[in-house]
């Protein structure tokens, strides 16, 4: 059986929880392999993989509730907070860099630091500056330093969560 | 009307703060109450209501006050302050654009002072027609930028509902009356009135008329120019902005939802990261092994053994006496295997160890031999290697 080039690196990294972004050559590869890979993974693992034009990913019932918990928090504070300080903050988050000082000044200074300490991986310096590691790791920011990153486009798979609960809530609404 | 238009001009002038308060007023309002009338007028400490009404810029309606839509109309052009206007009302030019351009094909060699007329009167109506765009798009755009900078504070799903509203029902219906490739659009009609005068005024027998057609030819040719400029404003700069709105709305919307009650919401599905990598070295020879078992199954079947059987139970009474019966025994083994054949069809091991056991009894008295002999018996499938025992009395008999 042949299997198409970067097949391994792949599979590593969609079974490491990684998205994998338009940029990289390997999701060109599950691009034009997309009816074999959506094949392979749910023939392998009863995993269905989504291949959106911004990431591909896998999706599970074996998830990992908290940290995806996190990272809605994460992206909902740093949402709320740079709109309400007159930021535009989909263009900021879509296009731009961003300063670790800058989260700190945000999450410090937050209407909602109740929920910030209370959160295990998002409480204090040293927990955002891991949990933002985390993210590197799963490719939904890139670290461009030490203490500088951007967002990737994997950030759209929150933000189409975001809008999907307004859908959602109209359609409750509506029946 | 009496007054010179100097002396109205002059007057505009003069009251224009009270004049485009007034305006503010019916923009709002869509009429200048009797009684915010007189507080404007006392505000400005300029009584000039008998001169509004002379001058022919306020009309009563009932007990109160409209300004004419000619002067309103102007003050609205100074201000720059245009309100979108829904494209039905646009829509309008079309039927009065094409009635105009149909008599005028069809009367062609009709009466020549009437069609001047009418090629006047549609100059007319295409400039009309593109000032109300060109003012609707100008005004849709400050009020898109204006909700992009939030300037009036208004709720995030109002917000939403706005710009959806401004999408359906502004900006989709006008970029439809633009739509030159639309067959029943205006922009439509206009090109094609153009290619009309486009003949007509190089090939027509009426001087003056030649002249109309060429100025109407050069009029479109410009009006088209500045629609597709509209059109590409619509599509290419207030579209996207506008949806962007709507996005963002709608994102942030979401989010603050959420953060009512994080814990409680169901999150997107983030796949668990597997410690373990797929491959390794020996992952081919992991799998080949279990596949290997799975390779030449047969089917294999499971049935319950029947007991139907009573329980049997060793009567060593019954057998002592048998032992005794028989005595000399020279082969106890060889005994113990034929005296249950005697006694049942088959005979079970388990049937046969019991039976030995009568050899362990105290009161009998074995003999080995002088050399250990072995025999085979066979019970069952099973043939089991035994001593030869010989037992020649049992108690003191």
């Amino acid at each position: 059986m042949e299997f198409p080039n970067h097949h391994r690196h792949i599979v590593e990294d969609l079974m490491s929880g990684k998205f994998i972004l338009p940029q990289e050559r390997t999701y060109q590869v599950l691009k034009e392999n997309e009816q074999s890979y959506l094949y392979f993974f749910k023939a392998s693992f009863n995993y269905d993989l989504k291949l959106t034009q911004d990431y591909a990913y896998i999706v599970s019932d074996e998830s990992n509730e908290m940290l995806s918990r996190d990272i809605c928090i994460f992206i909902s504070l740093l949402s709320y907070e740079l709109d309400r300080d007159g930021k535009n903050f989909l263009e900021r988050i879509q296009f731009s860099e961003f300063e670790m000082e800058e989260i700190e000044n945000y999450f410090t200074n937050s209407s909602y630091i109740d929920l910030i300490l209370s959160n295990k991986q998002l409480k204090d310096a040293d927990s955002r500056k891991n949990f933002i590691n985390t993210l590197n790791r799963r490719n939904i920011i890139e670290k461009t330093s030490d203490n500088r990153f951007v967002f990737t486009s994997a950030h759209k798979f929150f933000m189409d969560f975001a809008s999907d609960i307004v859908k959602f809530e109209n359609t409750e609404k509506e029946d | 009307m009496k007054a010179e238009p100097k002396t109205i001009l002059r007057f505009l002038l003069e009251h224009y703060d009270v004049i485009a308060e007034l305006f503010e007023t019916q923009s709002k309002d869509g009429i200048i109450a009797f009684e915010v009338l007189n507080l404007i007028v006392s505000k400005h400490e300029s009584d000039i209501r008998s001169q509004l009404i002379e001058y022919k810029i306020l009309s009563p309606v009932n007990d109160n006050y409209e300004i004419r839509t000619v002067y309103y109309n102007l003050i609205e052009f100074i201000l720059s302050e245009f309100k979108p206007m829904l494209p039905e009302t646009i829509e309008k030019y079309h039927t009065s654009i094409a009635e105009l351009f149909r008599k005028i094909r069809e009367n062609i060699n009709g009466d020549k002072v009437t069609l001047s007329q009418r090629l006047n009167d549609l100059a007319i109506e295409v400039r009309s027609f593109y000032e109300m765009v060109e003012r609707n798009t100008q005004s849709l755009l400050q009020e898109t930028r204006e909700l992009k900078a939030n300037v009036k504070k208004i709720d995030y799903r109002e917000k939403i509902i706005k710009a959806s509203r401004w999408i359906d029902e502004y900006i989709i219906p006008l970029n439809k009356i633009l739509d030159i490739n639309h067959s029943t659009s205006v922009a439509n009609k206009l090109y094609e009135i153009s290619e009309f005068s486009n003949k007509y005024r190089l090939n027509f027998d009426d001087e003056s008329a030649r002249v109309q057609f060429e100025k109407l030819y050069f009029q479109l040719i410009q009006v088209n120019d500045n629609l597709l400029r509209q059109s590409k404003i619509l599509t290419n700069e207030l579209l996207p902005l506008i949806e962007r709105i709507r996005t963002e709305s709608i994102i942030l919307t979401g989010w603050i939802t959420f953060l009512k009650n994080p814990y409680k919401r169901k999150v997107p599905k983030l796949l668990k990261r597997k410690e373990v990598s797929v491959y390794s070295a020996s992952t081919f020879f992991n799998a080949a092994e279990i596949f290997e078992q799975f390779k030449n199954d047969t089917d294999v079947y499971f049935e319950d053994e029947e007991h139907n059987d009573e329980k049997w139970i060793f009567d060593k009474e019954h057998y002592t006496a048998k032992l005794k019966e028989n005595l000399p025994v020279e082969n106890f083994f060889k005994w113990c295997n034929k005296t249950l054949k005697e006694d049942y069809k088959t005979v079970e091991i388990e049937k046969f160890f019991a039976l030995t056991t009568l050899a362990f009894d105290e009161d009998i008295e074995r003999d080995f031999g002088l050399k250990a002999e072995f025999d085979k018996i066979k019970i069952n499938d099973l043939t089991i290697t035994v001593p030869k025992i010989t037992i020649n009395q049992h108690g003191i008999s």
